[in-house]
């Protein structure tokens, strides 16, 4: 009787806790697989049924959107093997201890907190064709057969909006990988220096298999995060020059300016499910690698 | 005693809720910044004049506003007054859905006499529409824009082109385009990163072309788009193209970059709105401009149209201040109030009385056209297909498409639209 009572009380503390997260969490997540389910413009009175047709659509019919999430998938690379590359030497380079170091940790991490809609407009105008820095920097120099516009020139577009990406993302990296590094005792790099193992070997065998937990969370957080890029693109090319920059939440938010909330709905689950995937891919893989 | 507290408190709360008296307020959601002071200031003499207050709120830009419409619906939390800002399609699912009052009977009264008919219809439901709303009119406009090109006066000299003398023709345009190329001046800019600036230009070309029935025809998949005057607009694209006629960029270039190209004196023409007076005024009040009309396609059978639309306001008809709103709207597109709309905000007025107030040379120059505006369509292009036709007009710039096949890809989409509509 009175441990029915003090676990009555202690819902009655979490349940203001539950309520929020039913109404922010569940039930916005339950209506969107109820939403995929229907034909509807978010105004009319009457929600047309229609089954898995939207997911049929998707899954067999929809090459833009699979060519979205390839673009996706392009940047996603990009940023998990250069943009962490960029984050680790620099984490390295910090963690060995230079002068200065205070300054260079803010400054890695300015990026990341800068809004993704103003870096986008700003490495825009430095993109820019007619009036653009890196034109200028590039003719000065004496490279003006290197000038383009760079986000109009459908080569050129893609990557140009990964290595904003990548600028804009490193510094999340940078800050994690360097607290992963700090965790290591100094007095295996002390010991493995007196055994005579160069900077190389000591990366190899002290530094990466005690960071390996380290990385995967870095890389699960980067394809996370890359795969649901918006703002940059938006900013920059809003998917554009003829789709070649086109990402998953872009082409969802076409639609869905377009009143097609059944269909948009349907497609926030695919993409939703294939992040699931990757991450517990990427779960599955780091515990078979933290058992070796 | 802690209960009697608590009954007090609550009674206390609650008759100094209900004691309040009551005023009549008006909410007005807009997105129009530019208009922002001067609606603000007549909202005050409407104030002085009626004793009801109204209250603008501003909420841009115009796809937030869009958003924030469209959530306000589902939570039926409308304003008194506001717009969906849409095409008659969308609008329609507001009015079924008993967000849109029906302005008919205030209209026949005499009001809509004094608006631009082909203004007025962009909000008007005919008879057997094909979305099933009543006849009638839906929407008050409170001032008109147009598209045509803009040109520099000062690069048309540089270029040696008579700068009293704009293209007329499409052949004079390119011939233009050349000279100005030739004298090292990047010739024609717009914002088509934006899909509907694109669809904009191509549709001044496919009006001449195709005329109405045609275009009609082929929405409801009567004509395919594979059909040889579909091709020969977007043809228009690769001789475009293949004269260089287009600004470095402009395929991802959004209208406040293409403005700001024009008033800077970096490009010599630029398809762009009415509402550009203004902005360029405010970026370079020193550029010297004209304005023409797009250019007219030897051997078309129709005559030359442009894009036109109007800001439209609609009343809500769950607002408690229903009449209210509409006799205030009256009084808003009453001459006196347009004369001041006009001479502020630099808008053609939507009250066709009141055009002689313009001053600008350009803006008459704009108001003389509007009836030049396309006619409102009784049905409308599939949004797949118009973005599909808008990618493919930027894929043919890029030379990463011929003309040919972006038609068939259109019609191939086309075909699988109307077999979706016939399933629904």
């Amino acid at each position: 009787m009175r441990k029915s009572k003090t676990d009555l009380n202690s819902l009655l503390f979490v349940l203001p806790a539950i309520i929020m997260f039913s109404i922010f969490t569940i039930y916005p997540f339950v209506k969107t697989f109820q939403l995929s389910v229907y034909k509807w413009d978010g105004i009319s009175p009457v929600m047309q049924f229609v089954g898995v047709k939207n997911y049929k659509e998707i899954l067999f019919n929809d090459t833009l959107f699979w060519r979205a999430m390839l673009n996706a998938a392009i940047i996603t690379f990009l940023a998990l093997t250069l943009q962490n590359l960029v984050a680790l030497v620099l984490a390295i380079i910090i963690d060995r201890g230079v002068k200065f170091d205070k300054f260079f940790r803010t400054v890695y991490f300015i990026p990341p907190i800068l809004s993704g809609v103003v870096v986008g407009l700003v490495w825009k105008w430095i993109y820019d064709g007619n009036y653009g820095i890196l034109n200028t920097v590039l003719s000065f120099i004496g490279l003006k057969e290197y000038t383009t516009s760079w986000l109009s020139n459908p080569k050129t577009a893609l990557f140009s909006v990964a290595v904003v990406h990548m600028w804009k993302g490193f510094g999340w990296g940078f800050v994690i990988l360097l607290a992963g590094l700090q965790t290591i005792p100094r007095e295996l790099y002390e010991s493995a220096a007196i055994d005579g193992a160069d900077a190389f070997k000591q990366f190899v065998h002290i530094t990466a298999p005690l960071m390996m937990p380290i990385f995967f969370i870095v890389s699960i957080l980067t394809i996370l995060g890359t795969m649901q890029i918006f703002d940059l693109v938006y900013s920059m090319t809003r998917g554009g020059p003829a789709g070649t920059t086109e990402v998953p939440i872009t082409y969802i938010y076409k639609y869905l300016a377009n009143n097609e909330l059944g269909y948009s709905t349907a497609m926030a689950v695919i993409f939703g499910l294939v992040l699931f995937s990757l991450s517990i891919v990427q779960i599955v893989i780091s515990r078979k690698v933290k058992k070796t | 005693m802690k209960k009697i507290f608590i009954l007090i408190c609550f009674s206390v709360l609650f008759f100094s809720c209900s004691s309040k008296k009551e005023k009549k307020e008006i909410v007005v959601w807009h997105w129009m910044t530019d208009r922002e002071e001067v609606f603000n200031k007549l909202a005050e003499k409407y104030y002085e004049k009626t004793g009801i207050k109204i209250r603008f709120e501003t909420y841009a830009p115009s796809d937030v506003y869009r958003e924030k419409v469209r959530a306000a619906a589902q939570g039926k939390l409308l304003p008194d007054i506001y717009s969906p800002l849409g095409d008659l399609r969308e609008l329609a699912s507001f009015i079924k859905a008993g967000y849109i009052e029906d302005l008919t009977p205030y209209m026949e009264e005499g009001w809509k006499n004094i608006f631009f008919e082909n203004i007025l219809k962009q909000n008007y439901y005919d008879k057997d529409n094909e979305w099933g709303v009543k006849q009638g009119y839906y929407g008050v406009p409170i001032d008109v824009v147009s598209i045509e090109i803009f040109y520099n006066k000062s690069l048309f000299k540089k270029a040696g082109v008579d700068p009293n003398k704009p293209p007329e023709t499409f052949d004079e345009f390119i011939s233009v385009c050349r000279k100005l190329r030739s004298a090292g001046i990047q010739p024609f800019v717009s914002g088509f990163g934006e899909e509907w600036l694109i669809n904009v230009f191509s549709q001044s070309f496919e009006w001449q072309i195709l005329g109405k029935e045609g275009i009609v025809k082929t929405i409801k998949g009567e004509i395919k788009y594979t059909d040889p005057r579909w091709i020969k607009v977007f043809e228009l694209f690769e001789k475009m193209r293949d004269e260089k006629i287009f600004a470095e960029g402009i395929i991802t270039m959004i209208n406040k970059d293409a403005e700001r190209l024009f008033a800077t004196e970096k490009v010599a023409m630029a398809l762009n709105g009415s509402w550009g007076i203004n902005v360029y005024k405010g970026m370079n009040p020193n550029l010297t401009y004209g304005v023409f009309l797009p250019p007219r396609i030897k051997d078309a059978k129709y005559p030359v149209k442009i894009w036109g639309s109007s800001s439209f306001l609609n009343v809500n008809p769950l607002s408690p201040y229903k009449k209210e709103a509409v006799e205030f709207l009256k009084w808003l597109t009453d001459d006196k109030q347009q004369i001041v709309l006009t001479k502020e905000t630099h808008n053609i007025p939507s009250n066709k009385n009141v055009v002689n107030s313009i001053e600008d040379e350009n803006l008459k120059n704009f108001a003389s056209n509007i009836d030049k505006i396309f006619p409102s369509l009784p049905v409308l292009e599939h949004w797949k297909v118009v973005s599909l036709k808008c990618r493919g007009l930027q894929s043919i710039i890029l030379r990463q498409k011929t003309a040919k096949q972006l038609a068939e890809e259109l019609q191939k989409l086309k075909e699988e639209v109307l077999k979706e509509e016939k399933c629904l």
